[in-house]
């Protein structure tokens, strides 16, 4: 399927714009975080709304959710004042909002969740269900997106891109006029990728209005028709997408030239490729030799060096994960060693983290930090051991008081949040700052990275990307797992590439090439 | 992390804040606004007596309650409640209370026979007199009153009129007791009680199933409803508390074995207390007899031990209630004397 | 108004307004006797909640103290008592008794949190089975050894703890305090919470989650035990029955102080406020001379209400 990019063609409307956000005000605690936002959404357009984390895109999305209300400023939608005091009212008004976690259950069926608020009923006075009709109606909307599933599925056996379609129909189902889109992507293989922008570009032709919040530029440059660019709470930036370069997009949304995505990379004292490490440990950190695990990986051998950056690419599947969680002690392996500077590595993540090794998961709300904890106590996590007295590991706060704060200046976490704070309350980029703070506290030898950047804005990757080279420069040994091979390229001093839990090439600095990474993701060593 | 002497500086201050709080207590007017703290009694006039029962679950402690409430109000005296609901620990709360509240009498019914112990000791120290309904304490020189029926020797009356009905059949009878929560001596009375009893009678009776009940009636209909599979020949049933009856009639009633006495097929029935339902069985003939205490006596002596007590007369260590075992053959003369029938007509 | 509504001390204001609303008329409320009164009858409360504390602060509960409560008292009488305790009589008799019952406690804890931590139950479930099998157990081994359900003549070095006020005090501050230092001021008590926060990622940031679970539910199991110590001396009886009707009212406690049932969040000082806000709310019912089956009923609905304010004032606080 195709799509018409960026409908240069078309005349515009002279239609007053759908939704109209005029002169939005919003505050929590006393701090700003909207000031004075105005821009509209037109019939048939698909507008993109980009800006860092904590720019403000989350909290616009809610109040047209209604999930809250603004201070100060007027919402319109269809030409009326519009003030929602709960997502009903959004539904009512014909607003659909397909949220970043889906909010599908998984248990029940597609047909189920897509007519959850509004069975079709049997009319007998009694609430019987009418499922011949539920059915039916269902199969018509899947259709319309493009699903090719019996409504009787159970969600649980989709693959995340087909249940954000089914999300999709059911906004469609709702009889939406206005579909509102906050990062689609970022759990999408690329098919499903164009399968979704396909989708999108049908309904705006159908007369929607789409607002589409990402932070994958590149997508946003591809399938929008126009632009609003928030920094800091305002509208810094609107208009048609033909008028906009990558360039002068990121330099809006950081508000300075941001002349690089990622840092220079001085050369490593050591590059550790297979071949230049002549002595049995050869300088090597980590040294994996000949892993296996049925299923997962098989006969998995590599070496990390002191001061190296690693990065493992692949695509989904290949097993980059779960060799990870094998190294740090999560799952188990059938045969081979790992090695820390030399010596065989065993035992509990407790005991692996007491050697050295560290590991920032690609999760990080269910595993990278205790939600409704504080940004202190996140930050101290790992570190706390270290900073107890025996007998009986008394905590020495004044230690760890000095270390948290230490760490918070080191990762540049944002000044507007205290130590107290909920890390719920943090944006995703400060939210893997503290992660990461947690994980550096303990100057690991070792650290391993899985999608370190995902979800996150450009200049809190940036400042991701410069903290991972600090700590190489110290002579650690970081493992970078990521998806994106741009990204490993930009940062790596070597990739490795995995298919189907095996080693499928490996590239140097001086040889990186898009093409023939992505080759060896796809095809086997045997190809 | 905020710095911790903070936080224990703030454990303090707050435990502080708790014990002004108590000071504040401590040096309360004892006659402050509204509190109704009696002034001393004089000596010979009682004014308010604090009764702490164990349970208010079956008709015979109620009676019991009614009748001390009653004579009370009889007698113009405040009476406290308290209810323990089985528990120890709150009853020994609930005379604390009546001891500080400076009562002139204090009447317990004591979930079991030791713990009351330091419950009695503690009123003794403060030379308020104590007197125990219908359930004795263990053995202890702690100063009390113990009013209680011999529930051996009613027990053993009951049970030997059973017994020679039993030989009237010229059989072999099989016989079954319910017992109740053998940490109550009221229950283990009963127990052996039965036992003389049977024993007396030799051959004639043979006890196939004790039935360990803990005044439960749920217990009791299993344990009736097993014993009846076990042994479905059983003749004669003897139950330590009327209140059980109602189980044993389910279960009888399920085997078609819910016969009266003067029908083919009819098991011999006994049960001790007297209440209103095993007074309208016997009435209608289910039941062959039971072994009444009595329960207003009891209640009137108990009342009177405090009176006396505070008239300066000393008081006895135990009184008995002798009862006596109502059968069918002396239904008609000795009903009269049965709290349960009263109750009974009380309520037509 | 709103500061002393969010802030921590909001239960001991209630306790204030409690008592405030009590005094005047309430006979005998004011009173040295009754404080004395008040204050011993809440120290088993007070202790049990507080080990209580510590489960629910890691996402679990424990419904197994009432029966560990009755099993150390029966063990501790066994060993103690004058006719037919083990070591009746000997000098050694009480510090061995108190040290087996301390131990029961810990021993039926460690088996609540190895199946809890290591075969994966729930702890709901867990606890719910232990507390039928040890109940039936102090039953069992009181029966058997002194064929009766209470166990005398215990020494009276032990009894004072019951009969001195000052003393059953002390232990009962003692182990509060105890309790306060570990959770604030230990490395124990950083993971106590951390792994009621997430145990997922506590375990990937290097918590022994499994150990820390056990370790919560042995501190459940002593801090019960020393319940068993007050109850077993103020009553002269070693029991399988004391503390019985306890349980509602330590969730209640735990949960009006302001401890989440869903772990994470809880302080000692909170339970403490707690346990003094539902023992003044049972004494001056009590001395109201109100029927029983109405304070129970007057109870339940404060805890509710008190549960509701809760509620609504984490949400009020947090502004959203």
């Amino acid at each position: 399927m195709d799509f018409t990019p960026n409908n240069a063609e078309r005349p515009k409307t002279n239609q007053e714009p759908v939704v109209v956000f005029e002169r939005i005000e919003k505050s929590f605690f006393g701090v700003k975080v909207l000031q004075g936002v105005s821009f509209g959404v037109g019939v048939g357009r698909i507008v993109g709304l980009v800006g860092e984390n904590g720019a403000g895109k989350s909290t616009l999305m809610n109040l047209l959710g209604g999930n809250l209300q603004p201070d100060a400023g007027e919402l319109r939608v269809n030409g009326h004042r519009y003030t929602p005091r709960n997502p009903k009212d959004a539904r009512a008004a014909g607003i659909a909002f397909v949220h970043q976690e889906l909010n599908l259950f998984s248990n029940l069926s597609i047909a189920e969740n897509l007519f959850l608020t509004d069975f079709p009923l049997l009319g007998i006075g009694v609430p019987w269900i009418d499922r011949r009709a539920l059915r039916s109606r269902a199969a018509e909307l899947l259709r319309q997106v493009g699903l090719d599933h019996s409504p009787d599925t159970l969600v649980e056996r989709l693959p995340a891109g087909e249940r954000q379609l089914v999300e999709i129909a059911k906004a469609l189902g709702a009889e939406a006029r206005v579909i509102l889109l906050d990062e689609p992507t970022t759990s999408l293989s690329s098919r499903e990728c164009e399968r979704l922008f396909a989708l999108v570009t049908q309904l705006r032709d159908r007369g929607m209005a789409l607002l589409y919040i990402s932070h994958a530029l590149g997508d946003v440059l591809r399938l929008c028709d126009d632009l609003v660019v928030l920094r800091d709470g305002e509208r810094v930036g609107s208009g048609a997408t033909k008028d906009f370069t990558h360039d002068r997009l990121v330099s809006m949304m950081v508000g300075r030239q941001l002349n690089q995505i990622y840092p220079e990379r001085r050369a490593p004292i050591q590059t550790g490729s297979s071949e230049s490490m002549a002595s049995p440990d050869g300088g090597a950190v980590l040294q994996v030799d000949r892993i296996s695990q049925p299923g997962i990986v098989r006969d998995l051998s590599f070496k990390l060096g002191a001061g190296e950056v690693l990065g493992i690419s692949g695509l989904m599947g290949a097993g980059r994960s779960e060799l990870a969680r094998i190294l740090f002690g999560l799952d188990p392996f059938a045969s081979g060693e790992v090695r820390l500077s030399g010596e065989l590595l065993t035992g509990s993540p407790r005991e692996r983290i007491r050697r050295g090794l560290a590991f920032l998961t690609e999760d990080r709300r269910q595993e990278g930090l205790c939600m409704e904890a504080s940004i202190a106590d996140n930050l101290a996590l790992v570190g706390l051991p270290a900073n107890s007295r025996t007998p009986a590991r008394f905590l020495d706060f004044t230690g760890i008081q000095s270390a948290v704060t230490r760490m918070r200046e080191a990762v540049k976490l944002s000044a507007k949040a205290t130590d107290g704070q909920a890390v719920r309350t943090l944006s995703g980029g400060n939210q893997q700052k503290v992660v990461l703070g947690k994980w550096l506290l303990m100057e690991p030898k070792v650290l391993l990275l899985d999608e370190p950047t995902r979800g996150i804005d450009v200049g809190a990757k940036f400042e991701i990307y410069q903290l991972i080279h600090q700590l190489a420069d110290r002579g650690a040994g970081v493992l970078v797992i990521s998806s994106e091979i741009e990204e490993l390229m930009g940062i790596c001093d070597r990739i490795l590439v995995m298919r189907g839990g095996e080693i499928t090439g490996e590239f140097r600095r001086d040889d990186f090439d898009r093409e023939r990474i992505l080759a060896a993701a796809l095809h086997s060593s045997k190809a | 992390m905020r710095p911790r002497p903070l936080r224990t500086r703030t454990f303090l201050t707050a435990m502080t804040a708790v014990i002004v709080m108590a000071a504040l207590t401590g040096c309360g007017k004892p006659d402050a606004p509204g509190a109704a703290t009696q002034p001393p009694a004089a000596v010979g006039q009682v004014k308010t007596i604090g009764v702490a029962f164990e349970t208010l679950q079956t008709e015979f402690w109620v009676a019991g309650f009614d009748k001390l409430k009653a004579e009370c109000a009889a007698k113009g005296i405040t009476m406290l409640e308290g209810v323990a609901d089985g528990d120890a620990s709150k009853q020994f709360d609930q005379v604390k209370n009546f001891i500080n509240r400076k009562v002139d009498g204090i009447i317990i019914v004591p979930k079991d026979g030791k713990t009351v112990i330091p419950m009695i000791k503690a009123a003794n120290a403060a030379n308020i007199p104590v007197v125990l309904y219908n359930r004795p304490a263990d053995a202890t020189d702690a100063r009390h009153t113990a009013v209680a029926p011999d529930n051996f020797a009613i027990t053993r009356e009951t049970v030997t009129y059973l017994v020679s009905l039993a030989k009237k059949t010229g059989r072999k009878q099989k016989a079954m007791i319910l017992m109740g929560d053998l940490s109550d001596v009221n229950a283990i009375g009963r127990r052996d009680g039965f036992e003389a009893a049977v024993k007396e009678a030799g051959d004639a009776v043979e006890v196939v199933a004790r039935i360990p009940t803990d005044w439960n009636q749920e217990k009791a209909l299993a344990g009736v409803q097993s014993a009846m599979q076990a042994n479905p020949d059983i003749g004669l049933i003897f139950t330590s508390s009327d209140f059980m009856f109602p189980s044993i009639k389910s279960v009888l009633s399920n085997l078609g074995k819910w016969k009266k006495h003067n029908e083919p097929g009819h098991i011999l029935l006994g049960g001790f207390d007297g209440d209103a339902t095993a007074y309208q069985l016997m009435a209608d003939g289910y039941v062959d007899a039971t072994g009444v205490q009595d329960v207003y006596w009891e209640a009137e002596q108990a009342i009177q031990v405090i009176l006396d007590a505070k008239a300066g007369r000393p008081a006895p260590v135990r009184i008995d209630d002798k009862g006596f075992a109502i059968t069918q053959a002396n239904l008609k003369e000795m009903e009269s004397r049965m709290w349960g029938a009263v109750v009974a007509k009380n309520k037509k | 108004m709103s500061r002393i509504i969010g802030s921590e001390f909001f239960v001991l204001f209630l306790c204030l307004i409690a008592f405030a609303a009590f005094a005047p008329f309430t006979p005998g409320f004011v009173s040295t006797g009754n404080f004395e009164n008040l204050l011993t009858a809440c120290l088993p409360l007070l202790v049990l909640a507080t080990g209580q504390t510590m489960v629910l602060i890691t996402g679990g509960i424990d419904l197994s103290v009432t029966a560990i409560i009755g099993l150390s008292s029966v063990v501790g009488a066994l060993v103690m008592g004058g006719e037919q305790g083990w070591l009746g009589g000997s000098p050694m008799a009480m510090p061995v008794a108190v040290a087996g019952m301390l131990a029961t406690g810990a021993l039926v804890g460690l088996f609540n949190g190895a199946c809890i931590a290591w075969l994966r139950m729930p702890a709901f479930m867990v606890t719910l089975t232990t507390t039928m099998f040890f109940s039936g157990l102090a039953v069992w081994l009181a029966k058997k050894v002194v064929n009766a359900e209470s166990i005398y003549h215990l020494p009276p070095a032990f009894l004072a703890l019951g009969a001195q006020a000052w003393m059953a005090l002390a232990l009962a501050v003692f182990a509060t305090f105890v309790a306060h230092v570990l959770l604030a001021r230990t490395l124990l008590g950083r993971w106590l919470y951390a792994v009621g926060h997430n145990p997922r990622a506590s375990l990937i940031s290097g918590v022994p989650v499994a150990g820390v679970t056990v370790g919560a539910y042995v501190l459940s199991g002593i801090f019960a035990a020393m319940a068993a110590i007050l109850l077993t001396a103020r009553l002269e009886t070693g029991s399988p029955n004391h503390g019985k009707a306890l349980l509602l009212d330590v969730i209640g406690a735990a949960v009006i102080g302001g401890t989440s049932l869903f772990g994470g969040k809880g302080k000692v000082l909170w339970t403490v406020y707690g346990v003094l806000f539902l023992s003044l709310i049972s004494n001056g019912l009590n001395l109201l001379n109100l029927s029983d089956f109405l304070i129970t009923i007057i109870k339940g609905v404060v805890i509710l209400v008190a549960a509701l304010l809760d509620v609504w004032r984490t949400r009020f606080v947090r502004g959203s």
